[in-house]
């Protein structure tokens, strides 16, 4: 894949813009990237606490990581001997579909990480579980609007499910290879929110780290399951919840993590039931992408 | 106070004397606020320089400052509090929340002083009473709040001022008031961008912010496939009717209305209102209710929250368990229901390399769902009045039990206000308390 890093250094210029999920961005504009790293609450005080101080050591943990990595190791070198990515070559090369995760059993939970808005001071509540035949997988919870008292921030309300960025052995990435497909397939249930699908896909900068791509994904509510099929071409670029000026379309070959976030400031409960994320290759779509790539705003 | 900079920028001499004049009030115009706040002194040079650029302003000179002279009184007291003008608001607002008194609020403020003084504090206050005075998606108010920034004073007229952000905290202000626009979903028109670029100069923050705003909202403004229109319906009846046939996702179903609300005065005098019942049900649903096999109960379930935008309301649902495995029987196919084509085809597909377009997943083993309800009370009895008047067009369900799995979910339709107690809804069958069976007449008796 053609992904040089000369390429992304000519598309980057930063400009804030619409917001989409305003509580993650709480500044107005003028201020562009800026390498703050972990969010800090305002008021929280600075840590002191020297980083390899947190670190603790542990024969066991040591013994542990040893036993998994060479594990994975062993793993991912014969996996090759199989077919690339541990299946046979000829499902490799015909497969139209794939489905990327479903939740079987409770293990499959631990690939996905909840979180709201009490990570910046707010009231809302999320919470995962499977479904009720222990096939789907729930997130449910409160939104409330209220911001925190801070200050600074002005917006609030939100939650999100992510799923946790792949490793493999020592600790190294593992990106999803999707290039083969070029639509997103969703079998979901929700409640009639509004949610929004972000894609993180591997960046070369990491002033690029916050990149996401967007989407809406509306749902119709009711006790039916719905198919929703979303084409790669629709995504667009946003970086810190401002939908950027300059956009430029998912690069598929090295994904790392999908999430799904809701905020639309109705104060109430909301629910989304996922019974499986997929891939598909829907082949009356030719599109390659949705928005100008013209430089705009000169 | 440091005049000396605007005298180096006047090259006429005529107009020096003239100005020489002028700049005795302007000066004494700036003293107040430079004293007051130590906000930029900068600023306030730069706004007497102005003064001195516009030859209109020089002419106007003696009325402001007369002007200026009588409302110092009022200054004073309103030097105490840091929100200036919530309370021009807030004295407006115990007459009435309209828009017109909001407009006059608007008006006041610009006649009071020609210069617009503390303009920003004022549209920053007034963004925060839109939603109060129900304006909040009015696009003529918003182009009259941009209305009130004076017009051509932030412009950056050199490549300096271009370069660094020129007047940043009125840049923001403007920008806060096209956010605004933007979270409640309200296209700018072109008198805004008249406005803006009056105001800010092109290229400028807030004419930047307006044409992106421009550009993505047309493309995002049809996106939903599920439309909903941004006033909903009063009457409960029409929006049970507008939100069942939306969740039913069936153009066959038919909405039916069981009962009106109504209220009836019994023998002992008391009043009793009955809630509406509002129900829908498929062709395809009442087949498969008829199929059903009798000894075993059918549930009705809820309440279930439905999202409107912002309206929360809440429907039940009659449906039955998923057949347990062992039960099933294959529908076998009738090869006679159709001359014309094979119903059931078995094809070699192994030969073919491929496009198989369906995923490798188990099915969701879930209970068929039979008929759906909104009602205005979601207790048992209404909802048995609505198992009952079913029963009509399923006669069996005079035959089945049907049991009620409803939990303490709020008993008004329409409560978004408050955050209940987490909703295990969907998932738990187990904490939901299961009530005796209303009826279970019929078959077993």
């Amino acid at each position: 894949m053609a992904l040089t890093p000369l390429k992304q250094i000519a598309t980057r210029h930063r400009g804030h813009f619409l917001t989409l999920s305003p509580s993650l961005c709480s500044l107005v504009c003028g201020k562009r990237v800026n390498f703050m790293g972990v969010y800090r609450r305002p008021g929280e005080p600075r840590e002191t606490v020297w980083p390899w101080k947190k670190i603790e050591f542990s024969f066991a943990k040591g013994v542990d990581g040893i036993y998994k990595h060479l594990g994975l190791l062993k793993d991912e070198m014969f996996q090759r001997f199989v077919g690339p990515q541990g299946r046979p070559i000829k499902e490799h090369m015909l497969e139209q579909t794939q489905v990327q995760w479903e939740f079987r059993g409770p293990e499959s939970l631990s690939q996905w990480v909840v979180s709201s808005d009490r990570e910046i001071g707010g009231r809302s509540e999320a919470y995962l579980k499977l479904g009720r035949n222990n096939t789907t997988c729930l997130l449910y919870g409160t939104i409330c609007t209220t911001p925190p008292r801070d200050g600074e921030t002005r917006y609030s309300g939100y939650c999100t499910l992510c799923s946790k960025q792949p490793r493999m052995s020592f600790d190294r990435k593992r990106h999803y290879d999707w290039s083969s497909f070029n639509s997103l397939h969703l079998r979901i249930r929700g409640d009639g929110r509004p949610w929004m699908i972000n894609i993180g896909a591997e960046t070369y900068f990491s002033h690029q780290s916050d990149d996401l791509y967007n989407y809406v994904l509306y749902t119709r509510g009711g006790p039916y399951w719905e198919d929703v099929k979303i084409p790669f071409s629709k995504f667009f670029l946003s970086s810190r919840g401002r939908v950027q000026d300059e956009q430029h379309q998912l690069w598929l070959d090295k994904v790392n993590t999908i999430g799904f976030t809701t905020g639309n400031e109705a104060d109430g409960p909301f629910q989304l039931e996922i019974d499986f994320i997929g891939l598909c290759n829907d082949r009356a779509h030719t599109e390659e992408f949705a928005y100008e790539m013209y430089k705009r705003n000169p | 106070m440091n005049s000396a900079p605007c005298l180096l920028r006047i090259k006429n001499v005529k107009a020096l004397t003239l100005c020489l004049r002028a700049i005795a009030p302007t000066a004494a115009l700036f003293r107040s606020p430079h004293a007051r706040s130590p906000f930029m002194h900068s600023c306030s040079v730069q706004h007497s320089l102005r003064s001195l650029h516009g030859t209109g302003a020089l002419l106007k000179i003696q009325p402001i400052d007369k002007d200026y002279g009588g409302k110092s009184g009022h200054e004073g007291d309103r030097d105490k509090s840091l929100v200036t003008h919530d309370e021009l608001f807030e004295r407006v607002a115990r007459m009435s929340r309209t828009k017109a008194t909001f407009n006059r609020v608007l008006d006041a403020f610009v006649k009071q002083d020609v210069r617009r003084r503390g303009h920003v504090e004022f549209i920053y206050a007034a963004l925060k009473k839109m939603p109060e005075f129900g304006v909040e998606r009015d696009i003529a108010v918003y182009n009259k709040l941009l209305d009130i920034f004076p017009k051509e004073v932030f412009v950056p007229r050199n490549f300096i001022q271009r370069m660094y952000n020129h007047y940043p905290r009125q840049q923001e202000c403007g920008l806060e008031v096209l956010e605004q626009m933007e979270n409640h979903g309200l296209m700018p028109n072109v008198e805004t961008k008249v406005l803006l670029v009056q105001i800010f100069g092109v290229k400028s923050h807030p004419v930047r912010k307006y044409q992106r705003l421009m550009y993505w909202f047309p493309r995002f403004k049809n996106l939903n496939p599920y439309p909903v229109p941004h006033q909903l319906s009063q009457d409960p009846i029409e929006l049970a009717r507008f939100s069942l046939s939306r969740i039913a996702a069936d153009l066959d179903a038919k909405v039916t209305v069981y009962q009106l609300p109504y209220t009836d005065v019994i023998e002992s005098g008391e009043e009793v209102s009955q809630p509406y019942i509002v129900g829908i049900q498929s062709p395809d649903q009442r087949s498969l209710l008829a199929q059903h096999c009798t000894n075993r109960p059918v549930f009705v379930e809820g309440p279930f929250p439905l999202w409107l935008r912002k309206t929360c309301i809440y429907y039940y649902v009659l449906r039955a368990d998923p057949l347990p495995p062992e039960e099933k029987v294959e529908e076998p196919f009738d090869p006679d229901r159709s001359f014309f084509y094979p119903l059931q085809l078995d094809l070699d597909l192994e030969r073919d390399m491929g496009d198989d377009d369906s995923f490798d997943v188990d099915e969701v083993e879930e209970g068929p769902v039979f008929a759906m309800c909104m009602v205005g009370r979601g207790d048992q009895a209404t909802l048995g009045q609505w198992i009952s008047a079913l029963q009509e067009t399923n006669p069996v369900l005079g035959r089945t039990a049907t049991l009620f799995r409803l939990e303490s979910g709020p008993r008004e339709l329409q409560s978004a206000a408050e955050p209940e107690p987490a909703p295990e809804t969907e998932a738990e069958p187990g904490p939901t308390e299961e009530e005796e069976p209303l009826r279970s007449h019929g078959a077993k008796q």
